[in-house]
């Protein structure tokens, strides 16, 4: 009976396979790690789900390489139709990617490009411009300061790097530096890693405002180190967003929170939903469309307290009119 | 004569080089920027404002945590987790302050759990944990540094599924108080390191309880024949250690009023661990100092408020403040010691010898 019962178990399976085996989109995740990281998920999780013919496979690698190749692995053997990738590190990945080549998987990368993307085949690869996101937070700082009549003033800046060598930190870095050369104005007087985190941006804030006797703009490469500085500026007496003028990255909700309280000015975005740029690209797959190694940046805006600043490649959008709609 | 002793034997213990090496850093500071030493009154907060009370104030997690550390190295053991627990303790913290987000929300100044929940379970809970490694140390005869691996490597993984994997954010202004609150013209965590120091202090030394993590981190077997109990002293050490990590995890979250199951805590085992080995406690175990603990935690921070304030590159922040750590350490070597031990003897001698010619 025993048997039975599971033969029968093993058929209905089968059989569901057979039912949902349209198209199956693999996804390996790096797993928890930040509200952007929740969103990004989300996202791409409910927009496979719900597309008619679709199904997903989704693994979470709980921040672990070796999970996550094993994962691979598991996509290859079931011969699933599409893999989505985001690596948890750089390094490491060029044998367990030739293996999804071999196997000839269409492979879409998300969010960040493994190390040895060159050598390997990719159908596209779809992440932030982070040079831009960079030139962005600079241009901005200096559009604004035009904007409110202080454009021929000097103005001393500070730079809040992210963790040394993520690629967002260096992305962005070159970007604020670039920028900084067509704003003679903009002086940079600083330049540290605040780790990403609202610690050390705190930690780092504080420290800076006792060292630099006069600072106009802090640049901090995302949202979480701007929070956290905003207190340290506060300790010191100054009133955040206006004694100094607070540009961040990301545009994660606590930001548009602060901006809406007057605490910080802009937050540029760095957009975790991917899914209206992966979903059509997969259907056009479908279609018998031929992709290779596309690089596509989503379209990202810039949000402050006001709007209308123009940056040539986008002009900024007033946090308080879209709070509402952002998810994370 | 029994003065020039005194300083032979004084440049002979590691913790006078460690207060000698702070004072050194601090030193180049001074020459560098004697504004570094500035401090002020601000009225927007009623606290004294400086990048000397920034030292203080920021090495209060470390501080706090390498009380616990002290004993469990003078125990000859080490406790991996302590950085772990304190994202536990933020995670619940943050989790009863914040019991309604699902979705995130605006911050408000509320908590929906009473506040002596806030603070009173994630203390528990870390002591728990804390117990949980005493025994299996204790009781499973496990060494220390595979015992507390196990809630280093886990103990995030439940501070993110507390959480959700989310980062919750609060501004109920009683637990601001904790990490950004004043108390004498001082920031709160500075009150809160000198009240732990000397609760800790007093239990070790002025009880026998001090005597006995010693005597067992010399020799387990001998201090059992003497009838002290090893497995109640260890029991007792872990879960302190566990109970000052939730200390400075709510002081952690506090200051960012916000968990953040990644970051907080991140590789604090090992600035404890260093903070104690400057202050000269041997890690094989037996004699520990309270108060070398304390000069080697200010250590930590003042290298790495000068790399701040100076501005030292992002790029060469680690390598300078592992050279600084390397010098202190060989400062406190024992060849170095005694050379300078040796040279103190020896002018004591000569000038002895002046005297009787």
């Amino acid at each position: 009976m025993k048997k039975l019962l599971a033969l029968a178990l093993g058929l209905v399976l089968v059989l569901n396979v057979a039912a949902y085996a349209d198209v199956v989109i693999a996804f390996s995740q790096i797993g928890q790690e930040s509200d952007w990281r929740t969103a990004n998920t989300d996202d791409l999780k409910s927009a496979i789900e719900n597309h008619p013919g679709w199904k997903l496979v989704y693994d979470d690698a709980q921040q672990k390489q070796e999970n996550q190749i094993k994962a691979l692995r598991n996509f290859i053997t079931q011969n699933v139709d599409y893999i989505l990738f985001t690596g948890v590190v750089s390094t490491g990945w060029d044998e367990v990617l030739k293996e999804v080549n071999e196997a000839e998987i269409p492979l879409l990368l998300i969010d960040r490009m493994p190390d040895c993307a060159d050598k390997i085949e990719y159908v596209a690869a779809f992440g932030g411009d982070f040079v831009e996101e960079g030139r962005r937070q600079v241009a901005w700082a200096g559009e604004y300061l035009k904007s409110i009549g202080r454009g021929d003033e000097d103005v001393n800046v500070v730079i809040m790097e992210g963790t040394t060598g993520a690629s967002a930190q260096t992305g962005r870095t070159e970007g604020n530096l670039k920028a900084l050369e067509s704003y003679p104005h903009l002086k940079k007087v600083g330049q540290q890693s605040g780790n990403f985190t609202r610690a050390e941006g705190q930690a780092v804030m504080e420290s800076w405002l006792k060292s630099i006797d006069k600072i106009d703009v802090l640049i901090a490469q995302n949202d979480d180190m701007a929070l956290g500085a905003i207190d340290a500026i506060k300790a010191a007496g100054k009133v955040p967003g206006k004694d100094i003028i607070i540009v961040g990255c990301d545009s994660v909700k606590a930001a548009f929170d602060a901006i809406v309280a007057g605490e910080m000015n802009c937050t540029v975005e760095c957009t975790p939903l991917y899914s209206r740029f992966v979903v059509p690209t997969i259907e056009k797959l479908e279609k018998g469309e031929k992709f290779s190694k596309t690089v596509v940046h989503p379209e990202e805006g810039v949000f402050d307290t006001n709007g209308g600043i123009d940056l040539g490649t986008v002009k900024s959008i007033k946090a308080a009119d879209v709070i509402s709609q952002r998810q994370y | 004569m029994k003065k020039t002793l005194d300083l032979s034997g004084l440049m002979q213990s590691k913790v006078t080089w460690a207060v000698i090496a702070e004072l050194l850093i601090l030193l180049v500071c001074f020459a560098i920027r004697p504004d570094f030493f500035s401090i002020s009154y601000q009225p927007s907060t009623g606290m004294l404002y400086g990048s000397l009370i920034d030292i203080v104030n920021r090495s209060a997690e470390i501080t706090i945590i390498s009380m616990g550390m002290t004993l469990v190295i003078a125990l000859g053991g080490t406790d991996l987790s302590v950085g772990a627990l304190v994202a536990v303790a933020g995670a619940i913290a943050l989790k009863f302050l914040r019991w309604d987000v699902l979705q995130y929300t605006t911050p408000g100044d509320y908590t929906v759990c009473s506040y002596f929940l806030v603070l009173a379970v994630p203390l528990l809970v870390c002591a728990l944990m804390g117990l949980f490694n005493g025994f299996l140390v204790a009781k499973g005869g496990i060494q220390p540094i595979i015992a507390t691996l196990i809630l280093m490597v886990c103990g995030r993984g439940l501070a993110q599924i507390l959480t959700d994997g989310k980062q919750f954010t609060t501004g109920y202004t009683p637990f601001r108080a904790i990490g950004q609150g004043s108390f004498l013209f001082l920031p709160m965590p500075i009150i809160i390191t000198i009240v732990v120091v000397a609760a800790v202090a007093i239990f070790t030394r002025k009880t026998a309880f001090g005597a006995f993590v010693e005597s067992v981190g010399v020799n387990p077997s001998a201090s059992r024949l003497s009838g002290i109990k090893a497995a109640t002293v260890i029991l007792i050490v872990f879960a302190l250690t566990g109970l000052l990590s939730g200390i400075s995890g709510l002081i952690y979250s506090s200051r960012i009023m916000s968990n953040d199951s990644n970051n907080a805590g991140l590789n604090f085992e090992m600035d404890a661990i260093l903070a104690v080995v400057i202050g000269g406690t041997n890690m094989a175990g037996g004699k520990f100092s309270l108060a070398g603990t304390v000069v080697g935690s200010l250590i930590i921070r003042t290298i790495v408020t000068f790399v701040y304030y100076f501005g030292i590159v992002a790029e060469a922040t680690m390598a300078f403040k592992a050279l600084i750590i390397a010098v202190v350490i060989i400062l406190q070597s024992e060849p170095v010691r005694e050379y300078f031990a040796k040279r103190a003897r020896m002018r004591a001698a000569r000038l002895n010898g002046g005297a009787a010619a």
